[in-house]
């Protein structure tokens, strides 16, 4: 048996599972059973507490001053790279095209009208050539590439489509004395 | 008439020269020679430029990927080895990540092996090493865990892929072993058998707190192991003796009157293995700013542990690396881009190389 019939013969395991498993369900359960429970999910879901990162953003009343195009930017504390609000971005978004990469390294900068400190998270765009304008390397907090979760010199265009790295965002996650 | 016969004579003598045919010069292409004293690697975004730090010339270029790390050398078989890693359409499609080796006469790709793509692709020189017996290239994966990539260069085979988190930088030590630096500050040793598979792994105590005052990704090779240097100047020379891991007294290169200096930049220290001159690129500056190129460059006497000299630094030193001559050479990168070349134990300025802005160099 070569590789292709065995990919084949797995699929077709997998799918006799889900197709029974499914009719069986079916045959347990009504459509109005299902809806209550899915009611009751999402009842539960409002009364739950949202987790950090959900409520960061729910928060969305941070008063800022600076110019998000110059390194001096309170959020660029910890950054290293290119700034994306120069590249037909912001400091939250991607340039056209570009991808956000998944996975960051944060820091911890303060803002200067608040006084508060806001854990950072810097996000890679990817899979365009690197836009090398406004480049920025500050490095609060950064540590060597041993200890990569606060290390700002590491391309970070992992769990991306394409790995080229094209700028850098930073986005608010939360109050650090949240 | 005497001045008109003597213009008469003069034609008669040029005119068949004038007229020879001229033989047409005929193109040739240069072989390397065998590298000579103090010949370096200046390893750019372009590729590896060859230079002789005796006279200032160039002497060819290793062309390799924009994302190779660093590239190194094993005289007796006269190859360069160089992690590459390249993208089908440049900057998307599908990524190949291989080690290329380079002949020293042609500087022309031999061989390439496929690794897995998960490259560290980062220009620090210790991301990549050669152990001791020049069989094993060891090589600096982040997926975004770190793990390490062996290859054998003599038969042309990738080994395996060994998995070491939260531990960086490649320190061949011994015949077949490896030194690496962790995030819970301690040292990681790993033994490989004579196929390239891990054998042993050994941690040593801890020895420095990575948030009060980390080591440095950058290290420099002693005369018998290695030497690590802290953000805020702590020296620690470190070793093995097979499956020990040796950690030396810690020194201190900032004493109470230098307060406020710092060292930093690229690839910032280096040593002299026979003299145990340790040189180490130096700026004032508060905490976290680490990557602040030298305005001097302190040379410090490892046996002895006092600083014997500062050079100042026309143009701040970004990346810095000594020959390991009888007569060595400080190579010193600056951030400008430019390329000085210093007596390493006069400390006189010799001459400035232009090349494109050097990431970090490579001995020979």
């Amino acid at each position: 048996m070569n590789i292709e019939q065995i990919v084949d013969k797995t699929y077709y395991w997998v799918d006799e599972k889900a197709r029974a498993g499914s009719l069986s369900l079916a045959r347990k359960l009504s459509r109005r059973n299902f809806l209550s429970r899915l009611g009751m999910i999402l009842a539960g879901a409002a009364a739950f507490p949202l987790l950090p990162v959900a409520r960061s953003f729910a928060q969305n009343s941070i008063t800022e001053v600076g110019d998000p195009q110059s390194c001096e930017y309170w959020r660029y504390c910890a950054m290293s790279g290119t700034l994306c609000s120069c590249c037909g971005g912001s400091y939250t978004s991607c340039p056209p095209g570009s991808e956000p990469s998944p996975i960051t390294w944060v820091g911890t900068c303060r803002n200067p009208v608040d006084g508060r400190d806001y854990l950072m998270s810097y996000n890679d765009c990817c899979g365009k050539a690197v836009c090398s304008r406004c480049g920025c390397h500050n490095t609060e907090g950064d540590k060597p590439v041993y200890f990569n979760s606060n290390s700002n010199t590491v391309l970070w265009c992992f769990g991306t489509e394409n790995t080229s790295y094209h700028c850098t965002v930073s986005l608010v996650l939360g109050a650090a004395d949240e | 008439m005497r001045f008109i016969t003597s213009i008469l004579l003069s034609s008669l003598i040029l005119i068949p020269a004038a007229s020879a045919q001229l033989i047409p010069e005929e193109i040739s292409v240069e072989t390397l020679p065998t590298p000579g004293e103090n010949w370096f690697i200046s390893k750019t975004g372009n590729g590896g430029y060859i230079f002789d730090a005796n006279t200032g010339e160039m002497q060819g270029l290793l062309s390799l990927s924009r994302n190779t790390p660093a590239v190194t050398s094993w005289a007796p078989r006269e190859e360069f080895y160089a992690t590459e890693s390249y993208l089908s359409r440049g900057v998307y499609g599908d990524r190949t990540d291989i080690v290329a080796i380079y002949d020293f006469e042609n500087l022309s790709p031999v061989a390439e092996i496929e690794i897995p793509n998960h490259m560290a692709r980062l220009a620090v020189r210790n991301h990549l090493g050669l152990t001791g017996n020049g069989r094993h290239l060891a090589i600096l994966n982040m997926n975004p865990g770190h793990s390490v990539s062996i290859v054998d260069v003599v038969d042309r085979v990738f080994v395996y892929e060994i998995s070491t988190p939260g531990c960086a930088v490649i320190m061949p030590t011994a015949d077949n072993d490896f030194m690496q630096v962790c995030g819970d500050g301690t040292l990681q040793l790993i033994q490989l058998d004579i196929s390239g598979f891990e054998t042993n792994r050994v941690r040593s105590p801890q020895f420095f707190n990575v948030i009060e005052d980390a080591v440095f990704d950058r290290t420099a090779r002693s005369d018998d192991g290695w030497f690590l240097i802290t953000h805020g100047g702590t020296i620690y020379e470190i070793s093995t003796d097979d499956d020990e891991i040796n950690i030396s007294d810690a020194w201190d290169i900032v004493s109470e009157e230098d307060e406020g200096w710092r060292p930093g930049g690229g690839e910032f220290i280096s040593a002299h293995r026979d003299t145990g001159l340790i040189y180490v690129a130096m700026h004032e500056g508060e905490v976290d700013t680490h990557h602040v190129a030298g305005t001097e460059v302190w040379v410090l006497n490892s046996n002895t542990g006092r600083r014997i000299q500062r050079i100042k630094m026309e143009n701040p030193a970004n990346s810095l690396m000594v020959t390991q001559e009888a007569n060595p050479k400080l190579i010193v990168g600056t951030e400008e881009g430019g390329t000085e070349i210093y007596d390493a134990l006069s400390f006189k300025h010799e001459r400035s190389i232009a090349t494109p802005g050097a990431a970090l160099f490579e001995d020979f």
